[in-house]
């Protein structure tokens, strides 16, 4: 069973929907005990980082999340559900992330229309920085396993974690590079939308269900 | 029998055309990422969108909402048509998450455009034919290619599929060419799509038991009955259905 984590922030349905396409059992649920038993959660997220995360805590679903993400249960972050895994956000200042990567979540650079509401191309960081280690190269691989070697995906967010963060396999360019996917282990997360992105974000989502 | 509903853009709004007629435009309120998001979740599969600023000048001025209606969707597809005249503008748009594109006057004026991303890419040829004739650039020019010469000339290039299109019937409600499909169906094994004059459910159902030679129609693309709302989305998906 695939859970859906629903904190009640609106429209969770989409990233359900694209699950229940592949074939996946998934549900949405806001009940810990499922969370506690689901064999993969997926954590969605749109609107504001400091809402995201006051509904989370307010729904009591923080640490249920967190500790699915402590039993290294394959776990999907989307969007500002990959942003909550940091430490804060710029966004929203004094409201604490889950920690669970280091780093704080940043606007988008000056000069680019924000928020960033496009399709746009993935660059996987073995391209750009030459420091990601093996490890990190094979674990984005199988992310996007399958792909193009520069697969688009679909993006609606002003906010990002920092590009140059210790797990981030795959960036996208908008005045400059933005983090567009982490990978720990069985942590993955990504800014863009999979279940917004045709085929590609279909073929991602196939992957976290093969992992 | 897959149902297409149809949106045709036109500076970023949903609009109709009769006959393919640019002075005779029917505007739609409703923003089309919507609209389109309203057609999948009534149960279409398929999207058709045509971008009418690129098929009269060759230009892709839509794209921006194009790539919103293909996020919007998915997993819904999207098949989009309209100004693509060379393979950078059809990459660009399967970049923007689009499932097919349509070559409409390049199947006739550039066929080496559609052999050289056909079997490659998902590709479908758009016939759309006056009295038999194919009609080029948002049919404002009408050539010398029959609709014949077409199917038969895209017959075995690895074209997904066949997108027939009565400019005659297209906005008028008439009902579709049934005679004419069944002789496409006979002279090609591609998938056939028809468009143009659905009115009734009645007018799917007849598609959807359309045959010749065990050659089914794969789609019917549905425009002003939608947009109109002579009948709902749901309803047409099920008259599309085989046993309907």
């Amino acid at each position: 069973m695939i859970v859906v984590v629903d904190y009640g922030i609106g429209n969770l349905r989409s990233a359900q929907k694209a699950l229940q396409h592949l074939g996946a059992y998934a549900v949405l649920t806001a009940d810990p005990d499922a969370i506690g038993a689901a064999d993969a959660v997926v954590l969605p997220g749109v609107g504001s980082f400091g809402r995201c995360m006051e509904s989370l805590r307010s729904a009591g679903l923080e640490e249920p999340t967190r500790r699915a993400i402590d039993r290294a249960v394959p776990f999907l972050g989307i969007c500002v559900g990959m942003q909550m895994l940091y430490a804060g956000s710029e966004e929203s200042p004094g409201v604490a992330g889950m920690g669970v990567l280091d780093g704080v979540v940043r606007r988008l650079a000056p000069g680019v229309k924000r928020p960033q509401m496009q399709w746009n191309r993935l660059m996987r960081t073995e391209k750009i920085v030459g420091a990601v280690t093996q490890r990190d190269m094979f674990k984005g691989a199988d992310m996007l396993r399958g792909m193009e070697p520069d697969p688009w995906m679909y993006f609606v967010h002003s906010y990002a974690p920092p590009a140059d963060g210790p797990y981030v396999v795959a960036t996208c360019d908008y005045g400059g590079p933005v983090a567009a996917a982490v990978v720990r282990d069985r942590l993955w997360a990504t800014q863009f939308h999979p279940e917004k992105s045709g085929r590609n974000g279909l073929g991602l989502l196939a992957n976290f269900l093969a992992s | 029998m897959e149902l297409y509903p149809a949106i045709d853009l036109r500076n970023g709004r949903c609009v109709r055309l009769i006959q393919g007629n640019y002075d005779r435009e029917t505007k739609y309120d409703g923003d089309p990422v919507e609209v389109a998001l309203s057609f999948a979740d009534a149960g279409a599969g398929w999207i058709h969108v045509v971008d009418l600023d690129g098929a009269r000048s060759g230009q892709a001025s839509n794209r921006d909402v194009v790539g919103a209606i293909a996020a919007g969707v998915s997993p819904v597809r999207v098949q989009v048509g309209g100004g693509v005249r060379d393979e950078a503008a059809a990459l660009a748009l399967f970049d923007q998450g689009v499932a097919r594109v349509v070559l409409g006057t390049a199947a006739v004026q550039d066929p080496e455009l559609v052999f050289a991303l056909a079997g490659r890419h998902p590709i479908a040829v758009g016939i759309d034919a006056r009295d038999g004739i194919a009609a080029v650039a948002g049919w404002t020019h009408s050539g010398t290619v029959s609709v014949a010469d077409l199917l038969a000339r895209y017959r075995d290039g690895g074209v997904d599929a066949v997108i027939v299109t009565d400019i005659g019937r297209d906005g008028m409600l008439s009902g579709p060419d049934l005679d004419g499909l069944e002789t496409c169906l006979a002279a090609t094994d591609t998938t056939v799509i028809a468009s143009g004059g659905v009115a009734r459910l009645e007018d799917l159902a007849n598609l959807a038991r359309l045959e010749s030679g065990g050659h089914r129609l794969g789609g019917a693309i549905v425009g002003k009955a939608i947009h109109e709302k002579l009948f709902s989305v749901e309803e047409a998906v099920a008259a599309c259905a085989p046993s309907a």
